[in-house]
């Protein structure tokens, strides 16, 4: 704030007191009115429902998100992005729980979509992953695909805005689609602080793309493809969240048993932080990608709706 | 026609023996690959002798092949063995080797007494000369993706059949150790029941016996040295889960069970890397043929210590896998991302299975350390690791 009274004159021994108080009380009176302009203004919205059956969780957080059919036209093809990296159990929180996974994938039906893909790039082999995660249980008797990517079903792409990552391969199904559904689980990350949304799409492109990014900066790239892969939905499972340990478990567990929705994955992303006491500064993919426009990191200007569902 | 008539049960064995070597359903079932190997006393109890293990009650399928040459001698190899069937095929292709035979000596008796000797003593030298060892080690190479390394467990299964083209019956008839034992065991049923009648019998008797400790002295003494010699090999390389360390290349009868269980291809024949007397054991080589995906020894599975049919590898629960190592993870500092660059990176702890990467605070950024107490040397981190060249390795065990 200083610096902004006094700019660079270099004559700060030449201050008088009441020349400097009348400044720095001018600058707080401009800044608290910007604050008060921004809470006025939100730059994102974010809706939290808390609760614990699930399936009308979903169900609430949508209708505050103005409904499904604003994001599911007829006859779209739906790309699910749920996390379902590690062989650990829903309990475990390593997983996006396959409940909302479920949820999602029935809405998907009743709005008619003609695809539903969830393609996932496991850390473990897929069969134990899915089967673990209760995913598989999940997709029983829907039209929904669940699968791992093959070589060929990674396209290169160049990601324009990209810093570091510049190219990459990246998932097709995913840069296909009609409707992107980003529905990471949150938890503790070991290399990456936290892993929430953004860095979920790790698992959207292929080894050799993932391990590059930990070679050259990981922070920055996971950053640079969330300027090129956005979702049009971003559903953030915090029913538990895994506070170490991460990102495959198990680890202590806190349950916020809240659904974070939202159509800006930073804003979403910072609002899942707080739920670790964690801002964007210590997180600093989430600070880099609001930097490059992507959204917004800043809790004071994230509108955040909070829903209620009864047991 | 009328061959095929003649032989048409015995076309039918072979055929489902061979559907059980080529083990398709190995991957859930990896028990059931072991039943073919299993029901050659050999390879399952003189296994189990030797590894000084109780293998499973799958084991005692060698028990009905001991009683059968008891009563009825080698109604087994005539009638059974999907292996002599070929063989004795094989020479069939050779109208001029009919008499050559005869110039062989008989082996198979020889070749049984010392497997048995070195086996009690706790060391087997030749078990991998088992007949049905050999047929379903060809077989079992056969997997997909297939590679000449996997198909090194087959050559015995070529080697019989070209010998049995060179010099017809010779298999069955002089080398079979399978053979010799069943001769043996129908020589000694045949003195017990004509004790009554002992006239010409009584001489042969007394020198087979006693032709028989000379040659088992010998044997016993080979076994013992080979144990001490030999054992130290077995912890040269990386070996797969409950794997006998000290007689491991003396256990294994090389039939490629093992390899044909691993879902992700990381067990292959050695070539060398834990001495010659190891050629072809199971090693676990990480970061194996598909770099496309991550491969490591996974923490939930033990298809293979299932498949084993001689106690080379015992057979392990999930929990005992658990707590069983394979080897050990070591960081070279220099070449790691968070330790030497300081960036963010710690993948091998973000994949390690057992947690047992220890992290360390250096300049703000979590750098790994090995915990060599958890640690079970799965190659989870060694496969995942972005560093280039690879900054976290498996190595085997210590001496």
């Amino acid at each position: 704030m200083n610096s902004k009274v006094h700019p660079e004159s270099g004559k700060s021994t030449g201050i008088k007191r009441r020349s400097f108080i009348k400044a720095g009380a001018a600058a707080a009176c401009a800044a608290i009115a910007q604050a008060e302009a921004a809470e006025d203004k939100p730059e994102a919205t974010v809706v939290v429902v808390h609760g614990k059956d699930i399936a009308k969780m979903v169900e609430a957080g949508m209708e505050k998100m103005g409904g499904w059919d604003k994001f599911i036209k007829p006859g779209a093809k739906v790309a699910l992005k749920p996390n379902l990296a590690w062989n650990s159990t829903p309990e475990q929180g390593g997983n996006t729980h396959p409940d909302i996974l479920r949820a999602v994938i029935l809405a998907a039906q009743k709005s008619k979509a003609k695809q539903i893909l969830i393609p996932e790039n496991t850390c473990q082999p897929e069969k134990m992953t899915f089967r673990a995660s209760g995913a598989l249980e999940a997709i029983k008797g829907t039209d929904a695909k669940l699968f791992r990517p093959k070589p060929n079903d990674y396209k290169s792409v160049e990601v324009p805005k990209g810093k570091i990552c510049t190219e990459a391969k990246v998932e097709r199904d995913l840069m296909e689609a009609d409707c992107l559904i980003n529905m990471p689980v949150a938890k503790h990350h070991s290399g990456a602080t936290l892993t929430i949304s953004m860095k979920n799409w790790m698992g959207a492109v292929d080894n050799g793309t993932r391990r590059a990014w930990h070679r050259n900066g990981l922070h920055q790239c996971i950053a640079d493809l969330s300027t090129f892969l956005k979702p049009h939905l971003v559903v953030i499972d915090a029913t538990r969240i895994m506070l170490d340990h991460g990102p495959q478990g198990p680890g202590k567990l806190a349950h916020p048993n809240e659904i974070i929705f939202a159509t800006d994955p930073v804003a979403a992303d910072t609002y899942a932080a707080s739920l670790f006491k964690k801002t964007p500064d210590d997180v600093p993919y989430i600070k880099i990608a609001s930097e490059m426009g992507i959204g917004c990191c800043d809790i004071k200007k994230i509108k955040v709706e909070r829903v209620e569902v009864e047991a | 026609m009328k061959w095929l008539r003649r032989n048409v049960w015995r076309i039918l064995i072979t055929a489902a023996a061979a559907v059980l070597a080529l083990g398709y359903f190995a991957e859930t079932h990896p028990e059931l690959a072991s039943i073919l190997p299993r029901i050659s006393p050999i390879l399952s109890l003189l296994g189990a002798l030797a590894a000084r293990k109780w293998l499973g009650w799958l084991m005692l399928l060698g028990i009905p092949l001991l009683v059968l040459s008891a009563f009825k001698g080698r109604f087994f190899c005539w009638n059974l063995c999907p292996m002599g069937f070929l063989a004795e095929t094989a020479g069939k292709l050779n109208p001029w080797g009919k008499g050559l035979v005869r110039r062989v000596p008989y082996l198979n008796k020889a070749l049984a007494l010392i497997i048995a000797v070195t086996a009690a003593c706790g060391y087997p030298l030749l078990i991998w000369l088992d007949p049905l060892c050999i047929f379903n080690g060809f077989f079992a190479a056969w997997r997909e993706p297939f590679t000449w390394a996997a198909a090194a467990t087959g050559i015995g299964f070529v080697t019989v059949l070209v010998l049995s083209v060179a010099v017809p019956n010779v298999w069955c008839h002089r080398l079979c150790p399978l053979g010799g034992l069943q001769e043996a065991i129908w020589n000694i049923a045949r003195r017990c029941k004509k004790t009554d009648d002992p006239q010409p019998s009584a001489l042969t008797s007394a020198a087979a016996t006693r032709r028989t400790v000379l040659a088992a002295v010998p044997a016993a003494v080979a076994g013992i040295v080979a144990k001490n010699a030999l054992g130290p090999n077995g912890r040269k390389a990386i070996r797969p889960p409950g794997a006998d360390l000290v007689r491991i290349n003396a256990l294994c009868a090389r039939c490629g069970n093992c390899m044909r269980a691993c879902p992700y291809q990381l067990i292959q024949p050695d070539f060398g890397e834990s001495g010659i007397d190891g050629l072809f054991t199971p090693v676990v080589r990480l970061r194996s043929s598909n770099p496309e995906q991550e491969q490591y020894c996974f923490q939930d599975c033990v298809a293979c210590t299932q498949a084993c049919p001689t106690g080379a590898l015992r057979p392990l629960t999930v929990e005992q896998k658990h707590a069983t190592p394979i080897g050990i993870a070591v960081v070279d500092k220099k070449k790691c991302i968070a330790w030497e660059k300081k960036e963010y990176c710690v993948v091998c702890d973000e994949y390690c299975p057992y947690k047992a990467i220890k992290l360390e605070k250096r300049n703000g950024v979590n750098c790994p350390v090995v915990d060599e107490s958890k640690c079970r040397g799965c190659g989870a981190c060694e496969s995942n690791c972005p560093a280039d060249p690879i900054a976290i390795t498996v190595k085997p065990l210590k001496q």
